[in-house]
């Protein structure tokens, strides 16, 4: 139980997934804007990420390790994250239409995203079991939601500034994301603090 | 367009990093020196050729419906081949790429110049296109590198520069420094161009998976 | 030495064969069938998601009157009694017009009536100065005039007219978009034909107001006992006006000392 509370802490604050890992980027750059769009966005992170580390996981344990072919990860995790996103979105639409309204568009992006693959392959690369590597998936969509949510305040607020024109649009923002993944340094002792 | 003019429009005028806004997840998280951007740089213009021209000379037997999976599982297998290479003959740099090397795959730059120019043209002009894109990213993640290490660190490719000298910032070679460099970077290029280097719609719009949600207004470009 | 081949070239094979089996029956036996009237409606109606019919935006709107037909079709304020018309040609419905609304804003508190009590140096926004000590005004529930309204108007029928909010009664179409980004309450949806109206929000006694506003409603009853059709009735110190039995005559308006009662 300790495990998996020092893995959601490290996951969502210390090691935030955007803010630390530079992981999906570009949605969090692109989807932060309105605070709706950033919410929806981070939910279907979160479900996708979920999902796809159920059906990854236990592909590469019993699959790829077994047969020596560990090495085919990349290309399998790929596919099967690009049809699994498909068959959910084409599910979703047809039996829950109001769950494919609020969170439909941000499927495709996701699917061949940093985040999500990255997710994956930092569950195998850190050597985690399958229930920790499902909390540490639920805890990166988490991260990625926190992220997106602070920011799109961020920005809400910036745009009421006045800002040097070379600096408007993205240089802008990324720089208040540099100041945003500072207060997120903070978290650096926490695991420590808490937990030990 | 001209051959020379395809090689030279990936360096400048539709830099992949500073422009387009491609592939901004390795541009932050590998140039915390300039030879691991260089590396990275190197890599994905290899994994870039290698799947422009198969896709050029694959695209009339690939069904259209299946494009975009058929494409993943294309350069999927190019990343692979050439994240063994890697491990093989530079492990250094494949412990320093981490889990980014692997994530070449999902590079948007990739996948987009797959869609916007190799599945229309032929093969001689998809690999200088290739070679055009992967030298300006290389580029650009070198220039981000360079930036990071010197002023995080004090060294530029592992010679000491101002490292005895002067105290470095070392924030510059975490999270926040590759933000805020990447952040001038873009808007020092804005102001050298004078605004002409934004992003339009016509650009490698295509390719990349936010197209249906991204307004290119956001990212300071005009609508078009 | 085959084997080193063979296993994965074929897992592979299998893995993509599977998912390309899959996602083909998925979409053959999942596929949603696109209802056209919907789409139709949609296109018809403004698209500005204002709520004003009671539904969850425009798409829910139009799907809501293909799928029940008891649904009325007059609903829509911004797209006016044209839209009503098309939609019910579309749906073979009863056609009737649409009560035509339009905003008004209920405070005159201009810089000559009233004063500011704070120079407020933070995020110049309606809502985020209401958060500040109740905001800028000398009254509670003063315009504050930093427009939250103006910016959710899609219609460019609410503008800022000496430092109060001011509705263009040609332009406004009774959407109700501003009604819910003003952080004290003041604007409300009346129906076109209603004229007249108190502007002044602020339950505080009459004299109260009058120390701090020279247009607040100082609830005399004057204009209660001038109106012969008992339209017009202070409750809770604010003189207010029933838009069912309001005639327009404009009594209480001569009637009023402060001058608090308007017509458009």
């Amino acid at each position: 139980m300790k495990e998996m509370m020092i893995i959601l802490v490290s996951v969502i604050l210390v090691d935030n997934f955007v803010l630390s890992k530079f992981l999906g980027i570009c949605p969090f750059l692109g989807v932060s804007k309105k605070l709706d769009s950033a919410i929806g966005m981070s939910l279907a992170v979160i479900f996708v990420m979920t999902i796809a580390t159920l059906v990854t996981y236990p592909i590469y344990d019993k699959l790829l390790v077994p047969n020596d072919i560990g090495y085919l990860q990349t290309i399998v995790f790929i596919l099967v994250i690009a049809a699994l996103v498909q068959l959910v979105e084409i599910t979703l639409k047809k039996y829950v239409p109001a769950l494919y309204r609020a969170l439909g568009v941000y499927l495709p992006l996701i699917t061949t995203n940093c985040a999500v693959l990255g997710v994956t392959l930092l569950n195998i690369d850190s050597g985690y079991t399958y229930i920790q590597s499902i909390v540490n998936a639920v805890g990166a969509g988490i991260g990625f939601m926190l992220a997106m949510v602070l920011f799109s305040g961020v920005r809400q607020t910036m745009e009421q500034s006045d800002i040097p024109v070379s600096f408007r649009g993205v240089p802008s923002v990324l720089i208040a994301a540099s100041i945003v993944s500072v207060s997120f340094m903070g978290f650096a002792g926490i695991v420590d603090g808490l937990f030990r | 367009m001209n051959r020379l003019a395809i090689l030279k429009n990936g360096l400048l005028k539709e830099n992949p990093v500073f422009v387009l806004l491609l592939g901004t997840c390795p541009s932050l998280a590998v140039t915390t020196m300039a030879v691991n951007g260089l590396g990275m740089g190197v890599s994905t213009l290899m994994v870039l050729l290698c799947s422009n021209i198969a896709i050029a000379a694959l695209k009339d037997f690939i069904p259209d419906k299946v494009r975009i999976p058929a494409f993943v599982v294309l350069i999927a297998g190019f990343v692979t081949i050439v994240g063994l290479l890697v491990k093989a003959y530079a492990p250094d740099l494949d412990l320093a790429l981490g889990i980014f090397l692997p994530l070449i795959v999902v590079n948007c730059i990739i996948l987009g110049r797959a869609e916007m120019f190799a599945s229309k043209n032929g093969i001689v002009d998809s690999a200088l296109d290739a070679v055009g894109m992967g030298l300006g990213f290389t580029m650009a993640l070198f220039i981000i590198g360079s930036i990071r290490e010197l002023l995080g660190s004090g060294m530029w490719m592992g010679i000491p520069v101002t490292a005895g000298h002067i105290e470095p910032i070392a924030i510059f070679m975490l999270a926040p420094g590759g933000f805020f460099v990447y952040g001038c970077m873009i808007a020092l290029i804005g102001k050298l161009t004078k605004g002409k280097s934004v992003k339009k719609k016509s650009f490698g719009c295509a390719g990349c998976p936010s197209a249906g949600i991204c307004n290119p207004s956001d990212k300071g470009g005009s609508e078009s | 030495m085959i084997q080193v081949y063979m296993m994965p070239i074929t897992i592979v094979t299998v893995i993509g064969l599977i998912s390309a089996v899959v996602l083909t029956f998925a979409a053959k036996f999942m596929a949603v069938t696109v209802n056209e009237d919907v789409a139709q409606i949609f296109g018809i109606l403004p698209g500005v998601n204002c709520g004003a019919c009671g539904y969850a935006g425009c798409e829910e709107y139009a799907r809501q009157l293909s799928e029940d037909r008891s649904v009325k079709t007059n609903l829509c304020s911004p797209g006016g009694s044209d839209v009503a018309r098309k939609i019910s040609t579309i749906l073979g419905t009863d056609f009737e017009e649409v009560a035509a609304k339009y905003a008004i804003v209920k405070c005159s508190g201009t810089p000559d009536k009233t004063d500011y009590v704070m120079d407020f140096r933070g995020l110049q926004s309606c809502s985020a100065n209401k958060l500040f000590y109740r905001g800028r005004g000398a009254c509670f529930k003063a315009c504050l005039g930093y427009g939250d309204c103006v910016k959710a108007c899609k219609y460019d029928a609410i503008g800022i007219v000496d430092g109060v909010a001011v509705v263009d009664r040609e332009r406004c179409v009774g959407c109700g978009m501003c009604v819910s980004r003003c952080p004290n309450d003041l604007i409300g949806i009346i129906p076109t034909a209603s004229r007249v109206f108190v502007s002044c929000s602020s339950p505080d006694t009459g004299a109260a107001k009058r120390k701090i506003c020279k247009a607040g409603c100082i609830a005399c009853k004057k204009c209660e006992k001038v109106c012969e059709y008992d339209a017009i009735k202070v409750t809770g110190n604010l003189a207010v006006i029933d838009p069912d039995k309001c005639t327009n005559c404009g009594a209480c308006i001569a009637a009023c000392p402060v001058q608090v009662i308007r017509q458009y």
